[in-house]
Order: C-alpha cells, then structure tokens, then sequence
C-alpha cells in the first residue's frame, strides 16, 4: 500500500551526482534552498526548472521516480494552492462571488508556493536523498559540523541518530503496510468516513507501529553494542570522504547555474 | 585474577542475572533470567543452547558477549574476567553475535558499510579495514552483493550480511542467538554450512542457540536450559538418549523419535552409541527389523484421516495473475487452485515465492492483475474478490492472520482488541461480548485475560489474542501465515493443536509455511509455490514420495521422510516382497506403519 513511495529512499545508480562528495552536495542543497525562495520571476523560475532537469540527468534517476516523489507532496502543494489564492486579497480582483474573492495577485503568488514546494522536494531529494546513501548524508553532516564539538555539541551521536532514523524507513514502511493490510483484512476502512473517524484510524496503526519501533529499537541497539559501538571516538570510516577535482567541477557549476539563477531573477523584476 | 581458570575456555561460575535490576524499576521485582547457573564451553568448540522460550537461552549468550554483566557470580572468557573493566572491551570485541531477526542488526544502508560497521567501531585503519570486509563478504559468499541496499536482500542474504559484519571483527567466539528462526530450511542449511565453515576455518568457538533439534544434533556439545538454569548437558546423543526432553519444553528430533517408537514396539533398547549419527542410527534399526525372532506387536491403528473427496468447494482461484506495479514482473503467474470445506491446505515454498501475496488475495486485500478468486461461503453463493460490492463479505468469510500477528495488538485490552473486527461490523454490543468471549475460549485464552492489558501477556498468548480478533468474526476460511513461526518445539505443537480443533469445529483452514515437516504432518493437500507459480495441491504422501519432481520444484521432504526413505531401500533390500503402507508423517505413526510392514513381510517370508 505504501511501497510506491519514493520520497526520502536512496536510488541507485552510477551517475556524477551519486559520486560527487556527500559535504558539497548538502551545501549546493542549501544553496538551492536559497535560491528557491529567492526567485521569483516566472523566467527565472522556468530556468530553475531546466536547471533541476540538468540535475536529474546528472543523477540519472529515472523521470518515474522523479513523479514517485513529487506525487505523495502534490496534495499538500495543491492545498497550499488554493489556500493562497483565497486568503490573499491584494492585487486585481479578478473574480469574486459572495466571500470568495481571487486576485491576479494571488493566484501568482499561489503558483509561485506550490512550485517552490515541488522544486523544494525536488531538490532535497535530487541532491540528498536519492544521491546519497543516508550513512554518507550523516558522514557529510558530521564533517560540515565538526567545528561545533569544541563546545560539545554531540555532533556525531546526532549524526549517527540520524543516519539509523534513515536506514529504518523502509523497514518502517513495511511494517506499517503490514500493519494496515491486517486491519484492512479486520474490516477497516481508511478512506472513507468522517475527516475525525480517518483519524482515528490511523491511530490504530501508529499504536503498533510505536511499540514495535520500540521493540526494534532496543534488538538494534543490543546489536549495535555487541558490534562494540562506543561513540565516535576511535571510529575509523571504511569510505572516508575525500574531495576529488570532479567534486569541485560539479560544485563550482550547479554553484554558477544558482548565481545566474539569482542574477537573471534580480535583472528582470 | 584467580590462578586455575583456563584460557582455553568460556567460564561461567555460579552467575545470576535479573533484567532491571540496576536503576529504578517500577514493576515487581523480576525473577531472575538466570539464577546460580555454572558451566564451561571449551574453546574451539560447537555447543548448542536448546531451552523453551524463556528459559535464560539468550540471556547466557548477552553475558557471554558483556552487553549484560552478572548480578553476582562471574564469567571468565578465555582467562579474562568480565567484571574486569580493564579487558572488557577485549572481552566484547573478541566474540560476535548473530540474531534472530535480520532487520533490526543492520545498521548501514549499503552491505559493506555494514560489514564495516563492527571494525570501524575497533578503529580499524584503512587498508586493513577494507581488506577485512572483502574477505568476510567472500568469506559468506557475498561479496558480489556488497553495493547493494542491505534492506533489498532476502532474509537468507541478510543472516549471511551479519555474519559478515561478524566476523569481520575477526572475533574467536561467534554467538547465534536463534539466528536462523525466521529462515526457509534451505537458507537455514546454507547459513549453519558457512557458520560451521568459518568454525574450522577460523578456529572459531561456535556457540547457537535455538529451537530446533536437527540442528542441535550437528553439534559438538549440548547444553540444555530451563527456567534459567543448566538442566543437562553432554553429547547430543547423550542428551537425547538420557533424559525427557518433554518436561523443558523441546522435542526429540524425529528421526529419534522414530527409532525410540521401533525400539519400544520391538522392546529393544538403544544405546547412546547408536544415537550419534543418522547412519549409524539406521543401522541399529535394521538390525532390530530384521532379527528373526522380532516381537509381535499390539498396534494402534491410526484413525483415517477425512479426505478432501465430495466435499464442497468452498473457494476457487482461477488462473490468477498479480503484479505489483502493473508491468511485466509478475509476484504470481497463472495460479489455479480449489479449496474444499473443511481441510487444511498447505501452501508451502521458499521465502519470496509470492505465498503471502497469494494468501493476500484471499481475502481482496491485493485486488488480482487477472483472473480471479471465487468464495463460496454458501451453497449458491459466489462472491468475487475482484467486485467492490463483495469485498465486506468476503472478508468477514476469509479471515486471515499474518505472520506474527502479535506485533499487531493495538487496544487497550485484550477484549476490546477482539472486539475490532466485530464493532467494524455493527454488531450489537450484547452479540459482541459473545463472540468475543467464545473466539477467546477457543483459543484457549483464559476469561481473565480478556480484561488484560495486551502487551502484558506472554508472546504466546498475545499470539493467540490476536487469533482471536480474528476468530470472533466468525470466518468459514482462517488462513494462517506461518502461524507457529518464532514458538518453541511445545508451543508449536498446541499451535496445531489449536488449528487441528478449529478444524474440527468446521473451520476451513489455508496454512502457509516453509516447514516441510509440520506441512507434511497437518495439512491435508499441500500446494507448492515456485517463482511466483503453482505447482500442485496434492496429499503429502503423494507430494513427497515423488523425489524427482521435488528436486524440480526445489522443495524438501521432510526430514523424517528422508530418513525412512533410505531405511525402507535397505530394509527392501534384505526383505524382499516387503510391502510398506503410505508414508506417515509423524514419527511415532511411521515407525508404527514400518513395523506393520515389517512383520508382514516377515510373515511371507516365514510361510
């Protein structure tokens, strides 16, 4: 039931995006999120897009999954959608009819956010998630945050946190699939019924699920102990992380798409 | 530390340990998981654990490893102290343990990172870091995997990825706590043939813990627990000649149950010699059949068993087509398959033959690709799981119950968690109780149980709660996703119990299992599933007497089948004209058809 979820899973593939450093690409990820909010202009937008096409092909990943993790956050885009247009009522009116009220203002700037949220989840997944395997995204983020340990911050226990919070969706995944396939079986019903009764079931599920996470989470850290885990001092890296001059490549050019993004955004308003 | 205890040993003098018992502990004060337990494992040595669930099995193996310390007595791991903070970490980093659910010891996303897991943690330098994880993975035999996502990887490879991450600290004790429970019979050969590998190999001390017999008689030494403490030790033969097992809940292997039976029916004895081998074994047997004066016996005739002939259809599956994402890998491929009232079917293959997408169908939680799946919970009724309009029906007709369905518990008691299904249906509140009441009883759980918490109960009993939901919807269909999966030889055994009496009671039951013994010994036609495919519904006697289409379809006989196979050759051999009955599959039944047999025959040969 949930399987076809691509949203947060690593995608394999041998492409430049999958072996460029896990450190560069969360600060282009950063840069983008930057530029995301930045821009507004619709060329500029349009840019972005073919900008992000240029990554998808660097990260060759296939467009279906691409449209795997846009489709779960499409609602939620939409809804923002129509939430924008009706609440914002500066601008020209356009249309109006007892309390509603629909500017030229508003439904640009409605357009505007739901686009930013698919490019958003675009992005992170393009540059992060489906790249990079999640022990290199914690990898990355322990190195970028090293600094913060000389005033003891746990920065690799956070990491590692992290890291095992990410290997454990799918198994998650599964198990809620399975969860909900024996009460689907029981006579439950998820998708009809008042908005409070949808709740409620779902609440069925998450019971399970929390005491089983539990469940998993003490056999994992039995497991882990017994693999002599004691925190990052000490740790040596199998695949330490090294930045190499295609590393840099890559940087310096997804860095000058957003700098022209920025440029051609500010030229035309 | 104290003179006189060896190096050459894994030491346990006098150890309790409760759970808990450090920090505050709001329940009432635990029993002990071990109390007062002393033995001694040598090194280099193969030793199984064998106890009932809840016996201080796995308990032993945490000592061993340092992840509990003793409350008292102490443990001396090849000379050093655990209470010794100064070697712990040489303690903990010199043994590895490998458990029983694959999915929740993996800690990195990709193979080899997780290999590297254990010798990153020793701080381990490259190139010897990655000199090691090649070879474990080479080691295991799956070096070829190591890119993959360790979360893609069937059960059977995932075990292997452990071991790997295993030996890849290079450890000289490596612990598995019932490591191959949830692995298909050849996934389990194929994962205790590396273990015992390695074990030569690598000198490694090879300590197992679990329930099941044939894999205790490979061992060197068996230690067996109970209500945490050492209740025998020795040899396997030793174990398994000397004492009743029975009484620590586990169960002889069969084909020594089988020779026990003959030698009893004979009034011969066996000795401990002639338990230690399977060979040797059948030799002692045949001597016993084949002796001139062999004793007359009284035997029980078993109760023939109802076949499946003129009953009712009561489901059809009708060349059934499924796939996942709508293309052309399909998880089924042209199923067709009739289940008649009353019998128990056994659906049996591998892990990942597409069983449980099978079984899924059953009750339109999967709608099929094509074809279709036809319930006839009434004469003149046909309900289709591919119609919208017939889904409630069908499932209130078709109830299943998945693989540990005791992970599925949600309310707040055991009552009301029955009661789910039922209030889903409208039922009044008075028929609720009823039914809920009545599913429990049959079940076997207690009234007083009903007002508990679920999570309180013991896994065996929480197992049957969950049945129980199930149960109280009243289905004509219970199918069953290996329902005694995770139990202990005695908890097997009332599970099948339990489905044999629902049986009785005029339940249709559809089980799913990769054990071929227990398949062999309750089902009543078995259907074998390959790749996604079909390939009989037939009677076990029929099914596994046909050894070459067996081996075609890549499915094992059972083990006591393989045993008395090769003792009926030697035993046509020297009885010419013997004539043997249908194969049985319990022991005791068998034993008792052979000895049938082998008197006739002997009665022939005599006139």
């Amino acid at each position: 039931m949930l399987s076809n979820i691509s949203l947060g899973k690593y995608y394999k593939a041998d492409s430049i995006l999958h072996r460029t450093d896990p450190r560069i690409k969360t600060l282009l990820y950063v840069v983008y999120l930057v530029v995301i909010f930045m821009i507004k202009s619709p060329i500029a937008i349009g840019a972005l897009a073919g900008v992000i096409l240029v990554q998808t092909i660097m990260a060759k990943v296939r467009p279906s999954v691409i449209w795997r993790t846009i489709r779960p956050v499409l609602p939620l885009s939409i809804f923002i959608l129509i939430l924008n247009i009706l609440t914002i009522k500066q601008g020209n009116v356009i249309f109006e009819w007892k309390i509603i009220t629909i500017t030229d203002y508003g439904v640009g700037r409605a357009v505007l956010m739901a686009i930013r949220l698919v490019f958003l989840i675009l992005s992170t997944s393009l540059m992060l998630t489906l790249t990079t395997t999640p022990l290199k995204i914690a990898d990355a983020l322990e190195s970028l945050f090293a600094p913060l340990k000389l005033i003891k911050v746990p920065v690799h226990e956070m990491a590692m946190m992290m890291s095992i919070a990410l290997r454990f969706i799918p198994t998650l995944i599964e198990e809620t699939d399975k969860i909900m396939k024996a009460q689907v079986s029981r006579g439950a019903d998820y998708d009809t019924g008042s908005f409070i009764n949808r709740v409620k079931g779902y609440i069925t599920v998450l019971i399970p699920l929390f005491v089983s996470s539990f469940r998993r989470a003490e056999e994992l850290a039995v497991a882990m102990d017994a693999r002599c885990y004691r925190g990052g001092e000490g740790r040596t890296k199998l695949n330490p992380l090294r930045i190499k001059s295609t590393d840099v490549l890559v940087g310096l050019f997804l860095t000058v798409c957003a700098a022209g993004l920025v440029v051609m955004d500010m030229s035309l308003r | 530390m104290g003179k006189g205890i060896g190096v050459e040993k894994i030491s346990v003098q006098d150890v309790t340990f409760t759970y808990g018992s450090e920090g505050a502990d709001v329940s009432a004060p635990a029993e002990p998981a071990v109390e007062n337990l002393s033995l001694e494992i040598e090194k280099g040595s193969y030793t199984a654990i064998l106890g009932a669930n809840g016996s201080g099995k796995s308990t032993l193996a945490k000592l061993i490893d340092v992840i509990e310390v003793p409350d008292s007595g102490r443990i001396v791991v090849f000379g050093k102290d655990t209470a010794d903070d100064s070697v712990f970490w040489q303690i903990r980093e010199n043994s590895a343990c490998v458990f029983q659910n694959p999915d929740n010891q993996i800690v990195g996303t990709i193979v080899e990172e997780d290999v590297a897991f254990g010798p990153e943690n020793l701080g381990i330098k490259l190139p010897e870091l990655r000199e090691r994880v090649d070879q474990a993975l080479k080691d295991v035999g799956i070096y070829e995997l190591r890119l993959r996502e360790a979360s893609s990887l069937s059960g059977g490879q995932k075990q292997k990825l452990a071991i790997a991450g295993a030996l890849a600290m290079r450890p000289e004790i490596l612990i598995l706590d019932e490591a191959t429970a949830m692995l298909d019979p050849r996934s389990r050969d194929e994962f205790l043939a590396v273990c015992e590998d390695m074990r030569i190999k690598k000198g490694l001390t090879l300590i197992t813990i679990t329930h099941d017999m044939s894999e205790a008689m490979r061992c060197g030494r068996v230690i067996v627990m109970s209500n945490g403490n050492k209740a025998a030790e020795g040899t396997p033969a030793k174990i398994f000649a000397d004492i009743s097992l029975d009484q620590y809940g586990l169960r002889r292997p069969v084909a020594i149950r089988f020779a026990y039976e003959i030698a009893r029916l004979a009034g011969a004895t066996l000795t401990e010699e002639d338990l230690t081998g399977e060979t040797r074994l059948r030799e002692k047997l045949i001597k016993i059949l084949t002796s001139p004066d062999l004793a007359e016996a009284e035997i029980p005739e078993k109760t023939a068993d109802v076949t499946s002939k003129d009953r009712r259809k009561i489901m059809s599956v009708k060349d059934l087509f499924s796939s996942y994402d709508g293309g052309s890998t399909f998880a089924l491929k042209n199923i067709n398959l009739d289940i008649f009232e009353g019998e128990i079917l056994g659906i049996v293959g591998e892990s990942g033959c597409g069983k449980t997408t099978l079984i899924s169908h059953m009750n339109s939680i999967i709608k099929p690709t094509s074809g279709e799946v036809e319930i006839y919970p009434e004469e003149g009724v046909t309900l289709r799981c591919s119609q919208k309009k017939d889904v409630q029906r069908i499932r209130q007709s078709v109830g299943l119950v998945f693989q540990y369905p005791e992970y599925q518990l949600f309310e707040e008691t055991v009552y009301k968690d029955i009661c789910y299904g039922l209030r889903k249906m409208k039922l009044t509140a008075e028929e609720q109780k009823d039914r809920a009441v009545k599913a429990a009883k049959s079940v076997g759980l207690a009234k007083d149980v009903l007002r508990k918490n679920p999570f309180e109960l013991s896994g065996g009993q929480k197992r049957r709660a969950a049945m129980a939901g199930v149960l109280a919807m009243r289905p004509k269909i219970l199918v069953l996703d290996e329902p005694a999966s995770g139990l202990d030889p005695v908890g097997r055994e009332e599970m099948f119990a339990l489905i044999k009496s629902l049986r009785e009671e005029g339940t249709t039951i559809v089980i799913v299992s990769h054990n071929m013994d227990e398949a062999a010994a309750y089902c009543d036609r078995i259907c074998c599933i390959r790749n996604g495919e079909a390939v009989t519904a037939e009677t076990p006697d029929k099914l596994f007497s046909d050894v070459e289409k067996l081996a075609k379809i890549g499915i094992d006989q059972p083990k006591i089948t393989k045993f008395t196979n090769i003792l009926k050759q030697e035993l046509s051999k020297r009885l010419p004209g013997i004539d043997f009955e249908t194969m049985q599959f319990d022991p005791v039944e068998e034993a008792r058809a052979v000895y049938r047999a082998v008197l006739k025959a002997g009665q022939n040969y005599v006139k």
